[in-house]
């Protein structure tokens, strides 16, 4: 009976994977080095390495960073941008302010295209009606044609003015271009984000095309490897948004896949905080690449439709909001130029890897310096299965520290100061530099590396409390787990609440909510679904709508007539302003811009089972380096073995498979029974 | 005003993450307010322009924080708010008093700029004052959209509201409310946007009060306090590391839309130790047209010059605006006097100033001033009865600009004009809301001054009318007189407005097709259904000698389409030519000069 729910989170330097059985209830994790260059290894061996049969295998989400990777590092594909003739410019020209006042070393973000020439104007032309104003002929179609050729894209974006009211040109020119240049990704701005604003909608089609060869190259692959292990199964990737969506959709849709990898932290985040009841919390997952920052307010992760690869280069798709910092285990110690010892972000990744995994890395790494101060048990990394070179890290050291005049325990403490530094700065960005004061918060620390920096962190920050949920050397690829699958449905068409047929709206809203469904069971859900809607409203002369969620709307909701379903919807609409803005203006006219159905299809969620006490392990004492402290003997315990909610004094070192956590002297540590560690920093 | 003196080694009282954490929160409140204000506003100079600004003043009228707004209307606000709290006294406010107030003799910018100010209660006593500023598109002027590039005394400017109570313990005062209904073109969109002031200035009262809640009371007052010392302390340092000397520098406005000639803008910056003082003694005589700049105008100008070649650290209040001193004799271009016309200073005096100030400093800073920018808003105003509905409209339509090369790399294109951060109106936003066509809208090749580093490019928008009948004013500078270049670098291109009437093949400048005296300002012109406008905007100046540039980045140039071949010849000494898809220089190793 197939019954095994899996999640695989591929990370720069490791793959997590976690199994839910959902008969037994049991859940298992696991880490494997990732491969990079061949990305459908690592993916496929961490199922292998599961030992789940393939037969048992149920379903299946992935979360990934590698379109973030493309756009962040500018990997992507080469770009032709089809506009409106006379605004090939678009892309180039922008919004026109600032991202900084008074700074002259500003530069003006650089678009995802490789050349201003590569933006294409075609014949044709809608009207702010959406009525054709200058049709789109067939010799226009065939003369911008052989400019694309010449071009020679690997993938084209395409983006008309005032597409988003009447898709009909773009609907043309999509089919032309599918016909002519076919095996060519193509990203249409309708499709995209039917959004107005013809520089933001451009942006985000662009995006999506410059990412869609290499995400379709890599979903591909693993369907490959995935029907090479004998596992058919429909199976899912985790969005920006935390929602779940079919692994083929997602890849052609791959501009919804930029927070994919985090997203799946956030959403288990959520689930620790309404464990705990901990309303605020600053996350912190460090891998072997990055750090991961992200506040929880209110219990809630912080969504964003402003996404931006980089300050005015807009992705309009909403996400998680997440910062990120070039700091992790991998990260490289260096000097620069001026003498001054640096850490990342450069990575060595999980090839070669620290010198401590013995695979050929030589460059001194984090993970080495945490080795050398004695934090990480050598004997137990990745629960056993990687016996760490203690002694090459030492030597590493050594020949690191001989010039810059150091011992080397100096030096690796320094490199780990520096790290934590780095991190702390990355949660100052996320919450002070947007008023949040971190000592109202506590530290929810996740990722392999995360647990072990958290303590020394949380101190600089003057945070009172760490707290380091179960699995936390897989806690993103468990937040796989938590999602749902999840549609929304988008439909865009402007309406005015003077003159509205209400009836229209309302079987509109029918149709769209059986659209939802029936996506939901193409993929395979069975349930019933949770449906929510939600209509963009704002007053007549207003630019920007408001997204309000409103009552059930549809002719199976019940009595009300459609007048009056509309009349609830325009009163969730005052409530928000007023709310927002505390004014309300009741005798405006009301536009409605954009109506959504979300269909929820809930799956079954592995629980956070609760511990009892095991036998207390007497554990074992090795020599740990602290700042202000040296080399102090500090308790080793197995985070299995833990007592249950007794107080256990710093220092201290928790191992567990997956990772390790730091408890420094003068903090204590205890273990509630939903396993979760509470450090307090005093 | 109690501005206390504060001695260079006065001691900081409250511990630095408070400090930081209090600095940043209300900066991130002035941003607050202005998102609350982008997304209920209704008219596309607020919800898509961002022209206005959100900031924060303590108790006595000091300005504790701002953030990425306009910075011209940043540095007129400080002076709106200490004339508002002195005209009125410090204890007559209310718990939810709204006041408003734009009249440029008193301190605003110009009479498009309304400021809207509410205390900040705590238990029961006032505790600090937020403001917002912004230009509202129609302020009832002679011409629709406010700018009128003739206009020859503030009368035909709008409508001047002194300090008023628009809203007494959160009830609207409908005297006040009606009389500016009754005066201006599009009344609903003035209700709409100052709704959204008055939401914004809420935004900012819950957001204090609770900073307040958490802290206390006493250390808010410590750490704005402390805050405002370290800004003054530091651009004292930053100002002390410019070497000590006189600097003189002077440009010209070209007319003033009433009469032609140039009018002189002078500056003499001194530099003596950590202060600076800007004398403009010999500048013109105040103009007969709206070219003026008040005093606060020409303040903010300076102060905006002081920040951009300063560290972009020091936090942004109102001690960093200490250590700058000004001159202005009153009368003249940069201080005029009642009743003279002055709506262009705020937009066309403001960039020429600060750039004046970079220009004296090129050679005392040299590894940080750039070029000339393209100096000017491209102010373009439009407004009639929409055919759709018959309800009037009215819009105040700019463009961005060319900056200049600067002493490391080349100046930003299209980027707005230095006193302002607002953004252009889309396309799609801007034919749903008025009876015109954007028929292309793309940067202007060879528009960028050349030289070792590059100016950057203007733009050129094509517009066609789309109703029976649309009443247009202009407002342009730099049309004849260029954007200079720096250390051997070329000017920019000059700006343009230009019409051609429906049918017609050659385009015309305003004052051959309409005989307005200045072709680059005027107020009220009719277009008809099909006449076409092109809005050319300036490109900055060019940063030394064009023939030091490497021949890779004017190859790249010419590949990206920002520089023609024959410019590349005439202005690079490079002949190129294409071959095999790509550009290479051609001949010799380029022509004999070079």
């Amino acid at each position: 009976m197939a019954s095994k729910r899996i999640g695989i989170d591929t990370g720069g330097t490791f793959t997590d994977l976690v199994c839910f059985d959902a008969d037994t209830g049991s859940v298992s994790s696991l880490k494997v080095a990732s491969t990079p260059k061949a990305p459908t290894e690592a993916f496929i061996a961490s199922i292998t390495e599961s030992g789940a049969p393939p037969a048992e295998i149920d379903f299946l989400v992935h979360g990934t960073t590698v379109a973030t990777n493309a756009l962040i590092q500018r990997a992507g594909a080469r770009v032709a941008f089809v506009c409106t003739a006379g605004h090939e410019d678009i892309p180039y020209i922008q919004r026109v302010n600032r991202q900084y006042l008074y700074d002259l070393s500003w530069d003006k973000p650089r678009p995802l295209l490789r050349s201003r020439r590569h933006c294409l104007g075609v014949r044709e032309r809608m009207d702010a009606r959406g009525e054709v104003l200058v049709p789109l002929e067939a010799e226009a179609i065939d003369e911008l044609c052989d400019r694309i050729a010449e071009i020679e894209p690997e993938a084209i974006a395409v983006c008309l003015l005032f597409s988003y009211l009447n898709t009909a040109h773009e609907e043309r020119l999509a089919a032309e271009l599918r016909r002519r240049f076919d095996g060519v990704p193509l990203s249409v701005s309708h499709e995209v984000a039917p959004i107005w604003r013809e520089y933001e909608r451009s942006s985000t089609a662009i995006a999506d095309a410059y990412v869609k060869p290499l995400m379709q190259r890599y979903v591909g692959s693993l369907e490959t490897g995935l029907a090479e292990a004998g596992i058919g199964i429909d199976w899912a990737m985790m969005k920006s948004n935390g929602g779940l969506m079919d692994a083929s959709a997602a890849a052609d849709h791959p501009v919804h896949l930029v927070m994919s990898g985090p997203a799946g932290g956030a959403v288990a985040s959520e689930h620790v905080a309404d464990l705990m009841g901990l309303d605020n919390l600053v996350t912190l997952d460090v891998g072997g690449t990055s750090a991961d920052v992200s506040l929880i307010l209110g219990g809630r992760a912080g969504y964003t439709t402003s996404y931006e690869i980089e300050w005015g280069i807009p992705a309009a798709v909403p996400l998680i909001d997440i910062g990120t910092v070039g700091a992790g285990g991998g990260s490289i110690a260096w000097v620069n130029a001026g003498g001054f010892l640096q850490v990342g972000p450069r990575s060595a990744g999980a090839d070669p890897g620290p010198v401590c995994y013995g695979a050929g890395g030589a460059e001194l790494t984090l993970t080495d310096a945490n080795l050398v101060l004695g934090r990480l048990d050598p004997g137990s990394f990745l629960g056993g299965r990687m016996q760490l070179d203690e002694a090459a890290a030492r030597a590493a050291a050594e020949a690191m520290a001989g010039p810059l005049g150091m011992a080397p325990a100096e030096l690796a403490h320094s490199i780990v100061e520096i790290a934590n530094e780095n991190m702390a700065n990355a949660i100052r960005m996320v919450s002070i530099e947007r008023g949040h004061d971190p000592r109202h918060f506590a530290l929810l620390a996740f990722g392999g590396a995360g647990p072990l920096h958290a303590a020394a962190i949380a101190r600089k920050l003057g945070i009172p409390r760490v707290v380091i949920p179960p699995y936390p050397g897989s806690f993103a690829a468990l937040g796989l787990l938590l999602g749902d699958l999840r549609v929304d449905k988008l439909w865009t068409q402007g309406y005015r609440s003077d003159r509205v047929a209400a009836s229209e709206v309302i079987a509109r809203f029918d149709a769209i909510a059986a659209a939802a469904t029936a996506e939901l069971r193409a993929q395979g859900f069975d349930g019933e679904p949770e449906l929510s809607y939600a209509v963009n409203m704002r007053y007549l002369g207003q630019n920007y709508e408001t997204e309000v969620e409103v009552p059930p709307l549809g002719s199976a909701t019940g009595a009300a007539s459609a007048q009056e379903q509309l009349e609830r919807a325009y009163a969730a609409f005052h409530a928000e302003h007023e709310s927002m803005y505390d004014y309300v203006i009741r005798d405006a006219v009301i536009e409605m811009i954009s109506f959504r159905v979300t269909a929820v299809g809930a799956i079954p969620h592995p629980a956070l089972a609760r511990v009892s006490s095991a036998d207390p392990d007497p554990g074992r004492c090795r020599e740990v380096f602290f700042g202000g402290y040296g080399r102090v003997e500090t308790r080793l315990i197995r985070r299995p073995a833990m007592p249950i909610d007794e107080v256990i004094e710093g220092p201290a070192i928790i191992t567990e498979d997956g990772s390790t956590t730091v408890v420094e002297p003068t903090m204590t540590v205890r273990r509630t029974d939903r396993d979760v560690l509470v450090v307090e920093t005093g | 005003m109690s501005a206390e003196p504060v001695g260079a080694a006065a001691d900081l009282r409250v511990d630095q993450v408070t400090l930081t954490v209090i600095d940043n929160y209300l900066a991130t409140t002035c941003r607050e307010m202005g998102l609350a204000m982008m997304r209920t506003a209704y008219s596309p100079m607020f919800n898509e322009s961002l022209d206005f600004s959100c900031v924060l003043f303590d108790k006595h009228g000091r300005m504790i924080a701002q953030a990425e707004f306009c910075p011209s209307q940043i540095g007129t606000i400080k002076f709106t708010v200490e004339w508002m709290i002195d005209e009125l006294g410090a204890d007559v406010y209310q718990p939810g008093d709204v006041i408003v107030m734009n009249d440029p003799y008193r301190g605003s910018g110009h009479i498009p700029e309304h400021t809207l100010l509410k205390a900040v209660f705590h238990e029961g006593e006032i505790v600090a004052f937020v403001a917002n500023c912004a230009h509202l598109a129609e302020p009832g002027a002679k011409a629709p959209g406010g700018l009128a590039g003739d206009a020859t005394d503030i009368f035909q400017e709008g409508l001047r509201l002194p300090p008023l109570w628009l809203q007494r313990q959160g009830v609207n005062q409908e005297d006040i409310w009606k009389i500016i209904f009754a005066n201006h073109r599009t009344p609903k969109v003035t209700y709409g946007d100052l709704m959204a002031m008055i939401g914004s200035l809420t935004v900012a009262e819950r957001r204090l009060t609770s900073l307040i809640d958490t802290y206390g009371l006493d250390v808010f007052h410590t750490a704005t306090e402390d805050l405002i010392r370290i800004a003054e302390r530091r651009m004292a340092e930053e100002i002390s590391k410019i070497p000590d000397g006189e600097y003189s520098f002077s440009d010209v406005i070209e007319d003033d839309g009433v009469v032609e000639g140039d009018y002189t803008i002078r500056c003499d910056v001194v530099v003596d130790g950590d202060a600076v003082t800007c004398d403009f003694t010999g500048s013109s005589a105040q103009a007969a047209g709206p070219m003026n700049a008040t005093y606060a105008v020409t303040a903010s100008a300076v102060y905006n010059a002081f920040l951009h070649i300063t560290d972009p650290t020091i936090p942004r209040n109102q001690g960093c605006y200490r250590p700058i001193n000004i001159v202005a004799p009153p009368g003249t271009i940069v201080n005029c006097e009642f009743p003279a016309a002055l709506v262009g200073g705020n937009t066309e005096v403001s960039p020429r100033i600060t750039d004046i100030i970079f220009g004296a400093l090129a050679d005392a800073l040299p590894d940080r001033i750039p070029a000339s920018l393209g100096g000017t808003s491209c102010c373009f105003l439009f407004g009639g009865a929409h055919p759709d509905t018959g309800e009037l409209y009215s819009h105040f339509h700019f463009e961005g600009i060319g900056w200049g090369g600067r002493p490391d790399k080349d100046g930003n294109s299209q980027i707005i004009v230095i006193n302002g951060n607002c953004r252009n109106t889309p396309v799609e936003v801007f034919e749903s809301r008025y009876p015109i066509r954007v028929e292309s809208y793309r940067l202007l090749e060879d528009s960028g001054g050349a030289g070792r580093n590059r100016g950057g490019l203007g733009m050129e928008r094509i517009l066609t009318i789309d109703a029976d009948e649309i009443t247009v004013s202009a407002l342009f500078n730099r049309m004849t007189v260029d954007p200079f270049g720096l250390h051997g670098g070329q000017p920019g291109r000059n700006s343009g407005i230009y019409m051609r009437p429906a049918g017609a093949r050659e385009w015309q400048t305003f004052s051959e097709a309409f005989g307005t005296m200045s072709p680059s300002k005027f107020s009220n012109v009719v277009l008809r259904r099909g006449d076409q406008v092109k809005l050319v905007a300036p490109g900055g100046g060019g940063l030394g000698d064009p023939l030091e540039r490497e021949p890779e980045r004017v190859l790249a140039d010419v590949a990206e389409g920002l520089v023609t071949p024959a410019a590349a010849l005439d202005s690079y000494g490079l002949e190129v030519a294409r071959a095999n898809g790509s550009w290479s220089v051609v001949g010799a190793p380029g022509r004999t000069e070079r």
